[in-house]
């Protein structure tokens, strides 16, 4: 039975084609995730090791909230410790060196004029210590002094400049041209980051002007082990810090990227799934079909004596060996694709690790993964084939009696409906869980439909065809006949589109209603004329004062956001009790915001009250008049609740005013997100911008926005969210593509005596080919559409449902959703082209001889 | 036999000469090989053939003696190795894809053994299907004679599943009468019927000749099928070898015994029988 199973894929080997592609294409998205994972993972391990190399580091010993992100820490933040431990270390037998670590964020012009940044990769400067000896200078010498750096290599490259060349920085917020006088060389791909050494004095007084620092990293005497140090080291650094070991710190942070690397895996995993769940419904088809043409053969072999298990396992075997062949291009494509990233990365700035990585993990995963799908896909054919009596399989013309569809009307029906009451909940009961109920009813709705597609195929279709039916006769109804006469195929071949097309119309209904939703809140709320922001998400402090100095200006109020612990009734703070803050002028309300008070009055803020979120009200129980304790690593302060607000352009808890927000955060950790731009009286639009991109121009990451330009840039940040998802998606779209050809192609072969027919009784070769095109953009039309509702539907209640995030709007994108069904129409026609000319290039006296 | 009429133009008896009354499609010097050299089939070993207007002529012969070549080669659904085909006064050899299109779907009808419908379309969509294809609008009059003749009136809504054996091959029947063609090509009409349901058949083919005056030509193995024309024509290894005019079936059963090939109708429900199960296996 197995040799029978072999020679039938290899006398039909383009049957079981567009099977292996389809399996090809998802385990090549499993693998590619798996090894994309590895090479990153291993690239930051590659970056700890060469940027972490002390043998024990001392940190605060408490966690803490930190006055904002300063992107050169991962893992958890921590009290700060202060630099004059180091001295204390130092004196320890055994110690070689205890270096404060001091760094911050930094901005470098390149050559050509702008900022050196890759995509998300954070810039940094940090203190290099003469007395340093795992630091190697390649080029140059160690920076002396505020007007010198040193540029680690990848970054020296990509910026274009060269040792002995003089460039501009921003560091601490003040604009300062720097000669660069060194090279220096991690001895790791650093993924992009920017990096820039500076000397301690200019770290210190940019950095950690209180004499704070998060770590201090301790190198010790040869043949003295790390756990040995960390026992001599930790008598000396008292209640407030505490010692760890070198390969402690080191484990601690690969394990948060481990983490972040995690969440990216599943991520794109879910992606990799819809690709191999689409890709089951073409290997269901194929098996379907193809066991629907050998069930003379399957009679026969049971007629010579095979049981119905053997027949069963026989069509297993070949499930298997699609799966196997199909896995094992599949990991090869894999890596393909990830060195294609590879490459691109590279071309954005970003170096990663040398080899792509391939795990024996990743390919076993792949090849089970693969085969599994195959396997699971082909067995409920399998099954039927294998039950088939014999005799009836003998007779001339087999009639392959379709079950009924009763039991996926009624199974769907109920998911169906289930789904939209889950629905209908989650929007009209304010107290439900919104986001879980939505999450029910899309799996309802989704699996609810695919169960009952076939059902209302005949229905759907039938209206779908009316257009080819009346304007292509006879075409169209020949056609709207071959796609309804198995409703089951078509339902299932359209059902692998209608999944990616859901998530597509999802998709682009939150992005509409999102970019929407922003337009009103920026209409609403932002009342100043001009905003400033900077790309690296901090402006800095000198770029806020030559702004207020301006003539043009009339007022110019800086928003900066920070964090601490925020907690009531005299509560320990937690790490959990982190909170973002904003920190804005109290004077700002009303000028250059329009705040929305829901209880108490935002002049209260005046007088250093706080004011919170109505959100945020609700969820902590807080109201007018609560004390509010703020704990960040500068101490504790109180203030009391003065407002309750509904803000969605503050999207945060809590809005403190400046003057509070200066004592919770030392003013060289204050990030400056947003500065908003009031024009003096009789100053024009025009005037004021000219005069505000002339004092932001040498900051060279800043950028001044009126009120159309902000919400356009948060527009297209959600069309790049869309863009990357949409691209995710195209793989599944591309398999069910290749499941309407796979589908065509076998339909095809299996009706070659009808086309014969129909040939010899005059039916053209372009009719022909036509009648096929338009079975083809018929499938692929009814795929879109319906999934296109289902995506649709769902998102329509997130408005509601999230409406205290910020998502206000409705909108549904009824162009884009019309060319989604134009592209749908387009798809078909492509996916028809190799089928149609197969069918148009049949000779009419084989076909109608075709048996 | 009744159906048969006497009073015919007679015929002239001899072999492959041409005969008197018009002639609808002609065949000269008819050469079809299948393959080269050692192996080479001579399906057919040079044929010249008539086929009269408004006449029914059978074709028999056994198996491999090339009597559906010679029909397919007739109708534009092979090309002759050499020879000529002329068809409705049109060369048929000298056609392209394109032409042979046009010629079946205006000049030519139909009717195979089997599958001769097209399951997703009704009775009367099938019969008129050759129209639609080729976008003629439909003779109301002559599809209403059609369809009365085959009487399927009162299942004209039906689909080929939902039809017997017999009323499936008279819709195609139907089918192919109603573009009112020069000529029916039938091959083995009544093989998959039952005697009854075949006579219904071969009696229409009889009386669309006799009263709506079309021509038609039909192989077949049975010779109580060919009982049914105006003439029937042997063939045996690619030659034409026999001829004889208004046929009983013992004519025509004496006539196959004189070819030395009485085995033909004895053989021919085994020889489909095994091609259906072998042809199961290679799919």
């Amino acid at each position: 039975m197995g040799r029978v199973a072999l020679r039938g894929i290899r006398a039909h080997l383009v049957r079981f084609l567009l099977s292996v592609l389809a399996v090809t294409l998802g385990v090549a998205f499993v693998a590619g995730t798996f090894s994309l994972r590895t090479m990153l993972s291993s690239t930051f391990s590659g970056i700890i090791d060469s940027a972490m190399v002390g043998d024990a580091y001392v940190r605060g010993s408490e966690p803490a909230s930190t006055g904002g992100p300063n992107g050169t820490q991962v893992g958890e933040v921590r009290t700060t410790i202060s630099t004059d431990l180091a001295r204390a270390v130092d004196a320890v037998p055994g110690v070689r060196m205890a270096l404060p670590d001091i760094s911050g964020p930094i901005v470098l012009v390149g050559a050509d004029g702008t900022a050196v940044t890759s995509t998300q990769a954070p810039s940094f400067a940090t203190a290099l210590y003469p007395q340093d000896d795992t630091i190697r200078i390649s080029a140059g010498r160690a920076p002396h002094g505020p007007g010198e750096i040193a540029i680690e290599s990848a970054t020296l490259a990509a910026s274009g400049l060269r040792v002995g060349d003089r460039t501009t920085v921003v560091v601490g917020g003040a604009l300062r041209t720097v000669t660069v006088v060194g090279e220096v060389a991690m001895g790791a791909p650093m993924a992009g980051a920017t990096i820039t050494f500076v000397d301690v004095a200019t770290a210190t007084a940019a950095y950690a002007p209180d004499g704070q620092v998060p770590t201090i990293t301790v190198l010790g005497e040869p043949g003295i082990s790390e756990r040995t140090l960390v026992d001599r080291i930790s008598p000396v650094v008292g209640a407030t810090a505490e010692v760890v070991t070198g390969d402690t710190m080191r484990a601690e942070s690969r394990a948060s990227i481990e983490t972040m690397l995690g969440f990216v895996t599943t991520f794109l995993m879910i992606f990799a799934a819809i690709s191999l769940f689409v890709g089951a419904f073409i290997i269901a088809n194929t098996f379907t079909m193809s066991v629907r043409q050998r069930m003379r053969e399957f009679a026969l072999l049971r007629a010579v004596g095979a049981s119905p298990v053997q027949v069963f396992a026989s069509i297993l075997t070949q499930a298997a060996v699609v799966g196997l062949l199909g896995s094992a291009l599949g990991i090869g494509a894999g890596l393909g694709l990830v060195s294609m990233l590879r490459v691109l990365f590279e071309r954005m700035g970003m170096d990663l690790s040398g080899s792509i990585p391939l795990d024996p993990s990743t390919v076993v995963i792949s090849l089970v993964v693969g085969t599994v799908v195959s396997i699971a896909a082909a067995a409920i054919p399998a099954r039927r084939a294998a039950l088939t009596p014999p005799v009836e399989a003998m007779r001339d013309d087999v009639v392959v009696h379709e079950r009924s569809l009763r039991v996926r009307a009624l199974l769907g029906g109920v998911l169906v409906v289930g789904g939209l009451a889950s629905l209908a909940v989650a929007v009209t009961d304010a107290a439900a869980d919104g986001s879980a109920l939505i999450g029910v009813a899309a799996i309802g709705l989704v699996v609810g439909m695919l169960l009952l597609a076939p059902v209302i195929a005949r229905s759907v279709l039938g209206v779908l065809a009316a257009v080819f039916v009346a304007a292509v006769k006879p075409l169209g109804r020949l056609a709207r006949g071959n796609v309804t006469r198995n409703p089951r195929r078509t339902a299932s071949t359209a059902g692998a589109l209608m999944i990616g097309m859901a998530l597509v119309g999802a998709a682009s209904t939150l992005a509409a209603s999102t970019q929407a939703s922003t337009r009103t809140v920026v209409a609403n709320e932002m009342r100043a004329d001009f905003l400033i922001q900077s790309a690296t998400g901090a402006v800095p402090s000198g770029a806020v004062a030559a702004i207020d100095g301006l003539a043009s200006v009339s007022h110019a109020d800086a928003l900066s956001y920070a964090s601490a612990l925020v907690t009531t009734g005299g509560a320990t703070p937690t790490s959990a009790d982190s909170t973002t803050l904003v920190g804005a002028p109290a004077a700002a309300f009303g000028r250059s915001l329009e705040v929305s008070t829901v209880a108490g009055s935002l002049d209260s803020l005046r007088s250093g009250d706080v004011a919170v979120q109505k959100t945020a009200a609700k969820d902590h129980g807080w109201t007018v008049g609560d004390v509010l304790t703020f704990t960040t690593d500068t101490g504790v302060t109180t203030a009391t609740v003065g407002a309750v607000i509904d803000s969605k352009a503050l999207g945060v808890p809590v809005v403190v005013p400046d003057s509070l927000a200066a004592r919770l955060v030392p003013t060289s950790k204050q990030q400056v997100d947003t500065v908003f731009v009031t024009p003096a009286p009789g100053v024009t639009a025009e005037q004021l911008r000219a005069d505000l991109v002339g004092a932001a121009k040498p900051y060279v990451v800043l950028s001044v926005l009126d009120q159309k330009d902000f919400a356009s840039q948060l527009a297209d940040q959600v069309n790049q969210v869309l863009v990357i998802l949409y691209a995710l998606l195209g793989l599944s779209v591309v398999i069910a593509i290749l499941g309407i050809v796979n589908t065509l192609a076998l339909s095809v072969i299996e009706r070659t005596r009808e086309i014969g027919l129909m040939r010899a009784v005059g039916l053209g070769r372009l009719q022909l080919a036509g009648i096929i095109t338009i079975e083809s953009v018929l499938t692929a039309l009814f795929g879109t559409a319906v999934g296109v509702t289902i995506g649709v539907v769902l998102a329509s209640a997130l408005p509601t449902v999230l409406a205290d995030t910020g998502l206000t709007t409705l909108v549904i994108p009824w162009t884009q959703l019309a060319w989604m069904l134009v592209l749908a129409a387009a798809v078909g026609v492509l996916a028809a082209l190799w089928p149609a000319s197969r069918a148009a290039r049949l000779p009419v006296l084989d076909a109608v001889a075709y048996d | 036999m009744s159906i048969r009429t006497s009073d015919r133009t007679p015929t002239t008896p001899d072999v492959g000469e041409g005969r008197t009354g018009p002639a609808v499609a002609t065949a000269r010097g008819l050469v079809k090989t299948y393959g080269a050299g050692d192996t080479a089939v001579h399906a057919l070993a040079g044929i010249d053939v008539d086929f009269t207007r408004g006449e029914l002529t059978a074709i028999m012969g056994p198996s491999g003696s090339g009597k559906s070549t010679l029909m397919h080669c007739m109708a534009g659904l092979d090309t002759p190795t050499s020879g000529s085909v002329v068809v409705d006064g049109e060369d048929v050899g000298r056609m392209n894809q394109r032409q042979l299109t046009r010629l079946r779907r205006t000049r030519l009808g139909f009717i195979f053994q089997a599958f001769n419908l097209v399951p997703t379309l009704t009775a009367a969509e099938n019969i008129t299907l050759p129209l639609d294809i080729a976008r003629r609008p439909v003779d109301r009059a002559q599809f209403d004679a059609v369809v009365d003749a085959v009487g399927l009136r009162d299942r004209l809504n039906h689909r080929p599943s939902e039809l017997s054996g017999g009323q499936q091959q008279r819709v195609a029947c139907a089918r192919a009468l109603v573009s009112q063609p020069a000529v029916v090509f039938a091959d083995e009409p009544t093989g998959n019927l039952d005697s009854r349901s075949a006579r219904e058949v071969l009696g229409f083919l009889r009386r669309s000749v006799d009263e709506l005056g079309q021509t038609v030509v039909m192989v077949t193995h049975d010779p109580t099928a060919a009982s049914y024309a105006h003439r029937v024509l042997f063939l045996a290894d690619g030659r034409l070898v026999g001829e004889i005019t208004d046929p009983t079936p013992d004519a025509v059963l004496g006539a196959l015994r004189s070819l030395g090939a009485d085995d033909v109708r004895g053989d021919h429900h085994v020889e489909v029988r095994t091609a259906a199960v072998t042809a199961g296996t290679d799919l």
